[in-house]
């Protein structure tokens, strides 16, 4: 679904974002990048949305080789892949169905469509009934679930999602979480980049890390990071069964096994990161 | 994807109104320097038709005193068509003398006259309408001869000349206004995309194509521009009516200046189609000039 071939992207001034990056996602994988601030984790996000063309390296999405993409085609590209991002991106003057309907009606949809999908994707994220409000009206779960309503609304093959939980609490991310697997289950490649090392460690995905643009780690059912790879082995969590049921991706590497007892410290882990 | 005009119109009136101080602004400006490029170009046309008028008319008129013997207005007669730079004369009366008097001098000055007071007339078409100084300098000072015979030549130089000028003027002060208002047209088109930009960045998001984008702003723009021209026409229709340049009035007032200007709806017409597609021209220019450098698609 995608592939990453030798990727190098640097901006002006000479930082190199991603540094000579291969990997390959396949279709209906959860995939967590991590890494601190600064590691390429968006530029990841804005190469797979063509926000951005590589240096040097190809980038195929969905049979597709984006790199050469001419202007016109890439709205297309966009179509089918949905997106969601820490600030949430709701226009403040719709209402939740209007902001889920935008989507569609952008892209051409016809009313009877839109009638019909809005619903189902506000059935999906739970906020039937606040349909009508305002993004301003909702809290901030509600508001990134929203999100994730327009962005999955197209039913696109990849959803992209940049620090997702960044401003949400830990319950509240954890909802989040919960849906973008929801959404994944659907057989939709789901890429996250995030800091949120608990629920990494909770959600128990491929985990590709990035420092300093290099893919330092690439490890199916991984941690967040080392630090946390003994804590997060804890097992217990609330989102931990329903997991289990998830399509798991092929192992790349081994997976570290879940130590009982250490879930207390999976939680401080991941709050501290939320907080920091 | 074909973008729907309803979508494209509802988006670029809504934006219209939120921004109405500016828009107002930029379709006044329109406006007014199209008004500008309406007049000038009434005038011009005008003014052809005038010269045509006067060039196909008399060329000079010699005056014969009222007690002229009626051997001396023959010889004058004689001596005017047997002149080589004279093509032909016609010979008019008192009475039409007067009865035209009547129509081209103030009415005030009209009545203190009697028709015993006006001369009769020879009113000549030269060979060349450009000798009509020579041959006002030949029979002036003759015997029999009212005064100076007068040619309007001059004076139709002189109308001429000052047209021209006008029109220039004209034209030079609305190219100055059509150019500030693209520029405030392209500002009002800027604002509106800062306005939107949220909005903007999450249509590019989803895959709306380019043009879906970018189509609003221009309407945006082509309603200005629009507006604008509708007003102008208007102020030319206003002239046109207004001074009397219309054909079908001005066989009550033959003779006057805005009488030998007038012209037919077709020419009128042109000018407020060329007005309208300046105005269209304005407003999808400035437009595409905000879209293209603020509008990051």
């Amino acid at each position: 679904m995608i592939t990453f071939q030798n990727v190098t992207k640097s901006y002006k001034g000479s930082t190199v974002a991603l540094r000579d990056c291969s990997i390959e996602i396949d279709k209906g994988e959860f995939v967590f990048l991590v890494g601190p601030s600064g590691s390429g984790k968006t530029t990841f996000i804005r190469l797979l949305l063509r926000e951005e063309i590589p240096n040097s390296g190809r980038i195929w999405e969905a049979g597709k080789e984006i790199g050469h993409l001419s202007k016109w085609r890439i709205p297309y590209l966009r179509r089918n892949i949905g997106c969601v991002f820490q600030d949430f991106r709701l226009l403040p003057n719709r209402t939740v169905f209007e902001n889920v309907a935008f989507a569609l009606e952008v892209i051409g949809r016809p009313k009877h469509v839109i009638a019909s999908q809005v619903p189902q994707v506000l059935d999906l994220v739970g906020l039937t009934k606040k349909s009508g409000n305002l993004p301003g009206e909702l809290s901030g779960g509600e508001q990134q679930r929203v999100a994730v309503a327009r962005a999955f609304v197209n039913r696109p093959l990849i959803l992209l999602a940049d620090e997702p939980t960044g401003n949400l609490d830990p319950t509240t991310s954890l909802g989040i979480m919960r849906l973008l697997d929801r959404i994944n289950r659907t057989g939709t490649t789901v890429v996250v980049a995030t800091h949120d090392a608990g629920m990494v460690d909770q959600m128990r995905r491929r985990v590709i890390e990035l420092d300093h643009g290099a893919i330092v780690r690439d490890q199916a059912r991984g941690v967040y990071g080392l630090d946390s790879a003994v804590a997060a082995a804890g097992a217990g969590s609330p989102i931990d069964t329903m997991v289990e049921t998830a399509t798991a991706p092929v192992a790349k590497t081994g997976a570290p096994a879940p130590i009982p007892g250490f879930a207390d410290s999976a939680d401080r882990l991941g709050r501290r990161d939320v907080e920091s | 994807m074909p973008v729907s005009a309803g979508y494209v119109a509802r988006e670029a009136t809504t934006n219209l109104w939120r921004n109405r101080l500016m828009t107002a602004a930029a379709v006044l400006t329109v406006a007014v320097s199209l008004a500008l490029v309406g007049s000038a170009l009434l005038l011009k046309q005008g003014a052809t038709n005038a010269t045509v008028h006067w060039q196909h008319g008399v060329n000079v008129a010699v005056w014969v005193n009222g007690d002229a013997s009626p051997a001396q207005y023959h010889a004058i007669g004689a001596e005017l068509t047997q002149n080589p730079l004279v093509k032909s004369c016609i010979a008019r009366s008192q009475a039409y003398d007067y009865n035209e008097a009547k129509q081209t001098v103030a009415a005030d000055e009209f009545n203190a006259t009697q028709q015993s007071d006006y001369p009769s007339s020879y009113r000549c078409v030269l060979e060349n309408p450009s000798d009509a100084t020579a041959v006002v300098q030949q029979f002036t000072g003759k015997p029999g001869i009212f005064g100076t015979p007068s040619s309007p030549t001059a004076q139709i130089r002189t109308m001429e000349s000052v047209i021209h000028i006008l029109q220039w003027v004209f034209l030079s002060v609305a190219v100055v206004l059509l150019l500030s208002a693209s520029v405030l047209i392209l500002n009002t088109i800027r604002m509106a995309i800062f306005a939107r930009r949220r909005e903007v960045s999450v249509m590019k998001l989803v895959g709306a194509t380019n043009w879906f984008i970018r189509l609003p702003f221009m309407a945006e723009g082509l309603i200005q521009g629009l507006l604008g021209s509708a007003v102008a026409v208007l102020v030319v229709l206003g002239l046109y009516w207004g001074i009397g340049l219309d054909t079908t009035k001005t066989v009550a007032n033959q003779g006057n200046l805005i009488a030998q200007m007038s012209m037919g709806p077709w020419e009128v017409a042109a000018t407020c189609i060329l007005v309208g597609v300046v105005g269209i021209g304005v407003g999808v220019a400035g437009s595409a000039l905000a879209v293209r450098r603020f509008l990051d698609v």
